[in-house]
């Protein structure tokens, strides 16, 4: 049977039946840290302490049920037994999937039910090399990622534009080697010909040499200035569509779990960070590289003495930069932290700008405001404090060594031992060997930067989907629209099922309403039958065929679906409609907005289906909205259709008209439909009633009200009261 | 309680709950001559007020009441009250700051806890850390696991200066 951690030895001998499941706690029994055992038998529940010995033996036959009881960052595994609940572990939050699935294994063997399956799931995510805990949704353990690896990885999106990289390389090398010849030709100039004064040609040619090499300079930057450019630009454009893709790739599951407007910044900066890095980083580095390779060997070959004097502030600088860089990082963090919550300030308090007026609060909000960005200044003089330091502490110790060259590469020359052309040459190169040191630190700032761009966008990019497609997909063409849950249990988490263990057989063209607390699983079963999330236990059947087997391109043509937010994308009211048919004739829209009640208004608009909507358009109304959404669905024409609280946000007169929409829409087609008020949902077939994620009844309006203590009974009395208050209050 | 109660907060005096911890180790008591051998206890202001306005609830997690002050309570329920609060609500104090390390994306806390020892992991520091006020942080790793440093101002002097570069 699985085992997630293996249990020792010793303490596996001690156990006199097979073990079924054994795990490391990571707390004790008064919760402080440290690791106890547990191990299940057919039997009974050992547990171990810390040295070994045994704390508690519990025996199956007085079992009735386990619990793991989450508490706030750690849990509890509780076994009911004939006498009262019994503690078995304490557990940090990082080992709640595996004591969640013991509480279950513990339940069904007590209950002599069947066992369930360990899955992959449970397992506390962490790396298998590092044993550090892993994000969720991904598999990646960012310790161990090397970020040679990351890099390698970056590079490969240069392969497709290999010959322009070439180009540019062959430039780079060419540029690098003529900037180094200037210096060269001034010592000419000052040792050969203002030295002796040899009125010759001579000076004539050395300028005309000056001036070629810098033409020559000039033409081969800007061709690799430009072809930079065209490989950046076509770069990020690669990247963000990679980004894109895979972010669209990826299931519900995974937004759900995270704050979607950080992917906006994801795709556009880290994409940016990364061709930052590739072009003007790569380029950049080889570059300072090759000319301070290339500057060291002219040095050595005019005078080896003096060039180790040039040398000597380099190990200084270089420690500087390495002891300084990682507080440069800290504190670059530390201001981008204050400034992100500026943002996230200023981003709450306007979009609740109505309440803030309402309440009369705009003092306190800009003093709310001012405290931020007081801080945001302290932490931008820290940080700019540093970089004011930093280079003009640079330029000092790179001047020593220019220092140390005049001074001892003077007394030279006047010694006559070396020539003055010489020494100014030496100076001349010299200046260009600090510039590209002074630099380190900002091509670390790129590197490291572009590293943990890389990083994220690679974690989005290796994420599985939750619900992946099929290999072969069941080819199911028009479905008649069946729909049979079988013992269905799913949980966002899965120690923490919403849905469980639901049955339900539904036939083709019923109309089936879902009634039930805020909570009670209504939406969730939704989902699952749009395939948004894939059941942790038992199968979705339409027309016989699991859901899993069937491609989800050909799934959502045959689901529609309004839901109580509608969402219309930018774009006219037509596009709207046609968002899921886009070959559909003017013709084929109008009907669909007639059918949805929406061609009288639509058309009454100074724009008609023109009309821009969406983001940056025309406001429609949500009864409005509802009814384009109607339009959408009537137009896509599915065989399953479902409608998620569709008349929630609308007055009686328009809810009538969507009704009536609605009516028309559902006419042979298997709907699913959700709504708050129970009298919207007399038309459907049969009612289904959910509590805590069950199925507590199935009926049609009349049968279940006849049950007097029925639960959608229960329901709609409550609706009666509160009407009746609403009325007296209207 | 009459049906007046139901929308108004119950709050216990110190005669009307008994706590105690049960055979098994579970937190159990009498509330209001009622035995219960399983009870749960939420805070309500966790951040603000950690042994004030405790919920007190049955296993279904509906509300008895709660309790105002834990210190206005009998000695006993007091203690056993406080004991499943920290077992419940698991958020060591921070009593040493070893280390802050970040490597690759992930920033590495190795901390000295009232608890003992324990690494934590985050992602970043802006969402894994929260400030409620004073000189307090929470902070979360990726699993969910919590710390709390009480007042970062009177850690010592080593921890002060792991923590000067990341609050």
């Amino acid at each position: 049977m699985s085992t997630q951690d293996q249990l020792p030895d010793v303490l596996k001998n001690q156990l006199t039946a097979e073990l079924l499941f054994s795990a490391k706690t990571d707390l004790l029994q008064d919760g402080r840290f440290g690791e106890q055992w547990l191990a299940v038998t057919e039997q009974e529940i050992v547990v171990w302490k810390q040295d070994r010995t045994q704390l508690l033996r519990q025996p199956i036959a007085n079992l009735k049920d386990a619990r793991a009881v989450s508490g706030i960052g750690g849990g509890t595994l509780l076994a009911d037994t004939g006498s009262g609940p019994v503690v078995l572990a304490r557990y940090t939050a990082a080992q709640s999937p595996v004591f969640g699935f013991a509480a279950k294994l513990l339940g069904a063997i007590a209950k002599d039910e069947e066992r369930p399956v360990f899955s992959e799931r449970e397992m506390p995510r962490s790396c298998p090399s590092c044993g550090n805990p892993l994000a969720e949704g991904t598999q990646i353990c960012q310790v161990c990622t090397h970020n040679g690896k990351v890099a390698a990885r970056m590079l490969r999106y240069t392969k497709p534009y290999k010959l322009q990289m070439v180009v540019a390389a062959c430039l780079l090398i060419t540029t690098t080697l003529v900037e180094l010849v200037p210096p060269y030709l001034t010592k000419v100039i000052i040792d050969d010909v203002l030295g002796p004064k040899d009125i010759g040609s001579t000076l004539l040619y050395v300028v005309l040499g000056l001036g070629a090499t810098m033409l020559l300079m000039s033409v081969m930057q800007t061709i690799r200035g430009l072809i930079g450019v065209w490989v950046g630009s076509k770069l990020m454009g690669d990247l963000r569509k990679d980004v894109y893709s895979s972010l669209m790739r990826l299931s519900l599951a995974f937004f759900d779990r995270r704050q979607t407007s950080q992917f906006i910044g994801r795709v556009n900066s880290d994409s940016e960070a990364m061709r930052q890095f590739m072009t003007d980083g790569v380029v950049f580095m080889s570059a300072e590289g090759l000319r301070i390779i290339a500057i060291f060997i002219i040095m050595f070959g005019l005078d080896w003495q003096l060039t180790l004097y040039a040398i000597l502030p380099v190990p200084v600088m270089v420690a500087v930069s390495m002891t300084i860089w990682p507080k440069i990082g800290r504190r670059w963090y530390q201001q981008w932290r204050s400034i992100f919550r500026l943002n996230t300030l200023v981003g709450d308090s306007l979009q609740g700008i109505r309440v803030v007026k309402a309440f009369g609060r705009e003092g306190d909000e800009l003093s709310r405001y001012g405290e931020a960005n007081v801080d945001v200044v302290r932490r931008n003089i820290r940080m700019e404090g540093l970089w004011s330091f930093m280079f003009p502490a640079f330029a000092f110790i790179a001047g020593l060594g220019t220092l140390l060259i005049w001074y001892n590469g003077g007394s030279k020359v006047l010694q006559d031992n070396m020539q003055l052309g010489v020494l100014m040459a030496l100076i001349a190169y010299l200046g260009m060997l600090f510039g590209p040191l002074q630099w380190i630190s900002q091509m670390i700032s790129w590197a490291s930067n572009a590293m943990a761009a890389a990083h994220r966008v690679f974690e989005i990019m290796d994420t599985p989907s939750d619900v992946p497609d099929v290999w072969n997909p069941a080819a199911i063409g028009v479905i008649r629209g069946d729909v049979v849950f079988e013992r269905v249990t799913y949980g966002y988490e899965k120690h923490h099922p919403v849905l469980k263990d639901v049955n339900l057989k539904v036939q083709a063209g019923e109309m089936i309403g879902l009634v039930g607390h805020s909570g009670a699983g209504k939406s969730t079963f939704i989902n699952l039958i749009c395939r948004f999330y894939d059941t942790d236990e038992g199968a979705i059947r339409i027309d016989g065929t699991d859901l899993r087997d069937i491609s989800q391109i050909d799934l959502r043509k045959q689901i529609g679906v309004v839901l109580q937010e509608t969402f219309l994308f930018d774009g006219t009211i037509a596009e709207n409609i046609a968002y899921s048919k886009p070959d559909a004739t003017p013709l084929d829209i109008m009907r669909a907005a007639k059918i949805a009640n929406a061609h009288d208004f639509i058309v009454r608009l100074p724009d008609g289906y023109d009309t821009r909507v969406g983001e940056r358009g025309h406001k429609l109304s949500g009864g409005e909205k509802q009814r384009v959404a109607i339009a959408r669905a009537i137009i896509h024409d599915p065989r399953i259709l479902i409608l998620d609280e569709a008349t929630a946000s609308v007055d009686t007169e328009t809810e009538r008209q969507i009704q009536e929409a609605i009516s028309r829409l559902v006419k042979g087609r298997t709907t699913f439909a959700i709504a708050h008020r129970l009298s919207t949902l007399r038309n459907a077939d049969r009612l289904v009633v959910l509590d805590r994620g069950k199925i507590v009844e199935v009926g049609t309006h009349e049968q279940l009200l006849e049950r007097e203590d029925g639960a959608y009974r229960k329901l709609v009395d409550a609706q009666k009261e509160l009407s009746k208050i609403k009325g007296v209050e209207g | 309680m009459t049906e007046g109660d139901k929308y108004d907060i119950r709050l216990f005096s110190p005669d009307d709950v008994y706590f105690s911890r049960g055979q098994g180790g579970v937190f159990q008591g009498i509330v209001e001559g009622k035995p219960y051998e399983e009870l749960e206890v939420y805070r309500a202001f966790p951040f603000l007020y950690t042994t004030q306005y405790i919920s007190i609830r049955n296993v279904k997690g509906e509300e008895l009441g709660i309790v105002p002050d834990l210190k206005d309570l009998y000695e006993e329920s007091a203690t056993e009250l406080e004991r499943e609060l920290q077992l419940r609500y698991f958020m060591p104090r921070v009593t040493r700051v070893e280390s802050v390390k970040q490597k690759s994306d992930l920033w590495m806390w190795e901390l000295q806890t009232h608890l003992g020892a324990t690494r934590m992991v985050m992602r970043n520091l802006h969402e894994y850390m929260q400030y409620p006020g004073g000189g307090r942080v929470i902070l979360t790793d990726i699993s969910g696991k919590r710390c709390e440093i009480v007042d970062w101002r009177e850690l010592d002097a080593h921890s002060r200066k792991q923590l000067e570069e990341v609050l």
